[in-house]
């Protein structure tokens, strides 16, 4: 499939002319996904998508074009088109090409060739277990919303008149549920997850019973009072905030003035024991590849290192405006999007305390399970955030009621400070880029609280 | 055109291979989507891009399951292929076969005035640079300015087993700005991004200067802000405003699928006293070039429009195909898809608040102390519960019956049912928005639309005192 990819690749970017340059991305993906809910399939999705963008810059100016349909013509007509865009853009120096660069082995294998093998009734059989399991989880569980297996395979290709040409293939297989929970009107809702690249590395049970736990954990909760006490961030809401703090770290965010990381650099922002690292070359990451979305070899970059901001993430573009060098962060969406620049596997690195232990140290606090409108609420510019949230009182180190409706207030350098504790648990979240997230103590966060809830039921 | 080169005999063919496991109905859907957009940022005209996009998609359902198989490749071999994949996904008993083909014409339609094809990259390049140049016009404090055009012309043909057939042509224009405005320590962000399922006289109801003007105004407004206060006030949502707190917190738990699965606070509460008797609010697919208005939905049912609360009693659900029949309820014509590639499922289209009897200004004259919402930000809902979490992107105090000041960083905290039922006061006025909502990985256009309201409390988040 690669070869057959490259091969029309190879054909758009041979018609380069003289002060041109050519970058074809190709992506042929296919995708099943299985929708189990009561006990039965709902649905079974199966996809086959292929599709070629060129990018053509001549004159500092960038032109961009895609298509699906694959044939000869095609490919022209979108050659042609892409090269009349470029007629339009402004004039820029970040818009060059990647020069090629050597592409070194990955530590592991992305692709397992099991997912392919997988016989479509052993994908239904895995989703209607895990709707099972999660069911029966629980006196309180009343149900789940559509407990999903889902496989893909991935070949990505890309080449440029700059000499850059590679390919790889990626599979990826995924287990989410989410539980509903309901006791005396309450109800709630929480997901498991577990994560690999076929089949057999996913675990159903671990997936069900962390579901089960996380929606059981926040019935019966009730608004409560403001109080300035510590905050503990479960893995996937560490996972969350931190998308926030990788958005501010790519160069292009701090280049047009809308990162609160600008100028920086060099400056301790977090505890000495705090370290963020992207790395897209971590196997076990759901982001990982050996090339990013222009070409360039990917690579594990510290952005905070013993709590000290060391730098920014790059791709091309954004290294040209600031004499860096690309770090291998250039992303594409699809085919039908020029190259972005994201964080690939963007994480804290985890510490050595166990979460039972770290949440059995904490006198008074909360722990926060859920965050809504973060993305909102969050201020990406100044940092200040103020988010609805969910979760549990913690009470002489042990869990006690459970919280809604909630705010929790501060500010993103507010958080960083107040690390105190990184727990030993890493996670990962499948979405924007690949957030993965550890418990974590934060101190001189405020948690507050409306009216006591009427009964509104 | 849309239409694959495939005739007749073709069609039923793939329908027929759908079937063949013993489906009760099969559909095939075909798209064809050029796309073409254009930003400006800082100062800078970015990459054009224009594209191409279409596949097909075959869905066979059987007793409540569906199996669903895309492919990008139109030949008759590939969606044949598709369709035994699909089939392949289901095991039922029905013999019933695939009635004959007959074309069916939309009720309703949304003319284009101007195509947007009337205007080339060189064209579109000049209606950013027009928004940039009104937006930092506005004020010194103006820094940064990132604007975009684009539109899609998004064909759709659809033939299913019940022998229905048509053919839609959608298209929609949008133009965005968003303006960052900066003085001493605080910098402030300023949004506007009319739409309309319409081409290039998108233009002459949303000038580009106006666009760029509004944004910008929006961000400068704000530096002049407070920090909001916090706890349980009063508040107004302005006209245009309130769409997206109903949409998120009314009108997702009112869509059939989150009924059916037993995760909204409206499930088994259609006849219900819910809302105040000030409150009525509808989806309407039907309204005339509204940014999530259409012919047919995605599954070829005609555009309509449901009435999701009546003088505050819950009525009707937002269906598709799957979900009206297994609840018991007609179709409502919410079916919609992001794409070919993904899943037909229930979707909000227009979502409105609809106007009341009282006075705009006598609502905000009535009001001792509370904040005046301008614009919200993205929110969030938990449709089980109702719970909801809106940004206030631009939000005022109220004190004694006048707009004092603006307020920063306010969050509304609240549920669903308690809001509706907390409403005080409804407007004789009306406003629309735009945006893009999206649900199980899937964007689709939905218009958001309210008048004036006055809720009496809802808890406000904020980190002033």
């Amino acid at each position: 499939m690669s070869d057959e990819l490259l091969g029309l690749l190879d054909r758009v970017v041979g018609q380069a002319k003289a002060g041109e340059g050519i970058e074809a991305y190709g992506l042929d993906e296919t995708e099943t996904t299985v929708k189990a809910h009561d006990g039965d399939v709902e649905s079974l999705s199966s996809a086959r998508r292929r599709g070629i963008g060129v990018r053509v810059v001549r004159d500092q100016r960038v032109g961009y074009c895609f298509t699906v349909d694959l044939s000869e013509e095609a490919l022209d007509a979108a050659l042609a088109e892409a090269r009349a865009n470029a007629t339009v853009g402004s004039p820029d120096p970040g818009n060059v090409l990647a020069e090629p660069r050597r592409v070194a082995e990955l530590d592991g294998p992305l692709y397992d060739p099991a997912v392919e093998e997988v016989a479509p009734q052993d994908k239904v059989d895995t989703a209607i277990a895990l709707d099972r399991a999660t069911r029966g989880g629980g006196p309180d569980i009343t149900g789940t919303d559509a407990a999903r297996y889902g496989d893909s395979v991935r070949t990505a290709a890309i080449c440029s008149s700059t000499g850059v040409r590679a390919s790889y293939r990626r599979s990826d297989a995924y287990l989410l549920v989410e539980a509903l929970a309901g006791r005396n009107g309450s109800t709630t809702s929480a997901y498991g997850l577990s994560l690999g690249r076929s089949l057999a590395e996913l675990d159903i049970d671990a997936a069900a019973a962390e579901a089960v736990e996380r929606a059981t954990r926040l019935l019966g909760g009730r608004t409560p009072s403001s109080a300035r006490v510590p905050i503990v961030f479960d893995p996937f809401v560490t996972a969350s905030v931190l998308g926030i703090v990788a958005g501010g770290l790519t160069a292009e965010a701090v280049q047009r003035g809308r990162s609160l990381f600008a100028g920086k650099v060099g400056e301790q922002l977090a505890p000495a024991f705090v370290r963020l690292i992207d790395d897209g070359r971590l196997t076990g990451g759901p982001a990982a590849a050996p090339w990013d979305g222009e070409g360039t070899p990917t690579q594990r970059t510290v952005l905070l290192d013993y709590g000290v901001l060391q730098g920014y993430l790059h791709h091309v573009a954004s290294a040209a405006r600031d004499d860096a060098v690309s770090t291998g962060n250039a992303s594409r969406g699809s085919y039908a999007t020029p190259p972005g620049l994201s964080p690939t596997n963007f994480y804290v690195e985890p510490g050595d305390t166990p979460p039972a232990d770290l949440i059995a140290g904490v006198d008074t606090g909360f722990y926060c399970q859920q965050v809504m409108g973060l993305h909102s609420g969050a201020n990406p510019i100044s940092g200040d955030f103020s988010v609805g949230a969910a979760g549990v009182m913690i009470r002489d180190g042990e869990f006690a009621e459970a919280v809604r409706e909630a705010t929790i207030a501060g500010s993103i350098p507010q958080m960083l400070a107040g690390i105190a504790v990184v727990g030993s648990d890493l996670r990962f979240l499948p979405s924007g880029g690949a957030m993965g997230g550890t418990t974590l103590l934060v101190d001189g966060m405020t948690l507050a609280g409306g009216a006591p809830q009427e009964d509104t039921a | 055109m849309t239409r694959p080169d495939l005739d007749g005999t073709d069609l039923r063919a793939i329908l027929d291979a759908a079937l063949s496991t013993g489906g009760q109905f099969s559909e095939l859907y075909v798209e064809h989507r050029r796309s073409r957009s254009v930003a400006v940022d800082d100062g800078r005209v970015e990459d054009l891009i224009t594209g191409l996009d279409r596949g097909g998609g075959v869905r066979v359902v059987s007793d409540g399951r569906t199996a669903y198989a895309f492919t990008n490749l139109l030949t008759r071999d590939a969606l044949l292929e598709a369709a035994r994949i699909a089939a392949a996904g289901v095991h039922g008993t029905a013999t019933g076969g695939v009635a004959d083909l007959r074309t069916v014409q939309p009720p309703h339609t949304h003319p284009v005035a101007r195509e947007p094809s009337d205007i080339d990259g060189p064209g579109m390049a000049e209606i950013v640079t027009r928004i940039d140049e009104a937006a930092r016009a506005v004020d010194g404090s103006v820094r940064q300015v990132g604007a975009s055009y684009s539109d899609t012309t998004q064909e759709v043909f659809l033939v299913n087993s019940e022998g229905h057939r048509h053919e839609e042509r959608r298209v929609r224009t949008r133009l965005a700005a968003r303006v960052v405005a900066a003085r001493d320590d605080i910098v402030q962000t300023g949004l506007e991004a009319p739409g309309a399922a319409a081409g290039l006289e998108l233009l002459e109801r949303h000038p580009p200067e106006d666009v760029g003007r509004r944004a910008a105004e929006r961000a400068v407004l704000m530096l002049d802000s407070r920090p909001a206060p916090a706890g349980d006030m009063t508040v107004v949502l302005a006209p245009g405003s309130g769409g997206v707190l109903f949409h998120e917190a009314c009108g997702h738990g009112m869509e059939a699928d989150i009924v059916a699965k037993g995760a909204s606070v409206y499930q088994g509460r259609r006849g219900d006293k819910i809302g105040s008797d000030l409150i009525s609010g509808v989806d309407d697919a039907t309204v005339t070039n509204a940014w999530g208005s259409f012919g047919f939905d995605d599954e070829g049912t005609p555009a309509q429009r449901t009435v999701l609360f009546e003088r505050g009693v819950c009525t009707d659900y937002l269906t598709d195909r799957l979900r009206a029949d297994e609840l018991g309820l007609a179709r409502s014509g919410n079916a919609r898809r992001q794409s070919y590639a993904h899943l037909p499922i229930p979707r909000m289209t227009n979502t409105y608040i609809l106007p009341g009897d009282d006075d705009p200004d006598e609502i905000l004259r009535s009001v001792q102390r509370g904040l005046w919402c301008e614009q919200l930000g993205g929110g969030q809902v938990d449709p089980a519960s109702g719970d909801f979490v809106f940004g206030v992107a631009v939000g005022w105090l109220i004190e004694d019956g006048q707009r004092t000041h603006p307020v920063r960083g306010a969050n509304l905290v609240g549920d669903g049912p308690a809001i509706l039922a907390r409403v005080e006061a409804v407007g004789t006025d009306f406003d629309v928005r735009e945006g893009i909502c999206g649900k199980d990985g899937q964007g689709v256009p939905a218009g958001l639309g309210n008048p004036t309201v006055r809720i009496g409390r809802i808890t406000v988040g904020g980190t002033g005192e």
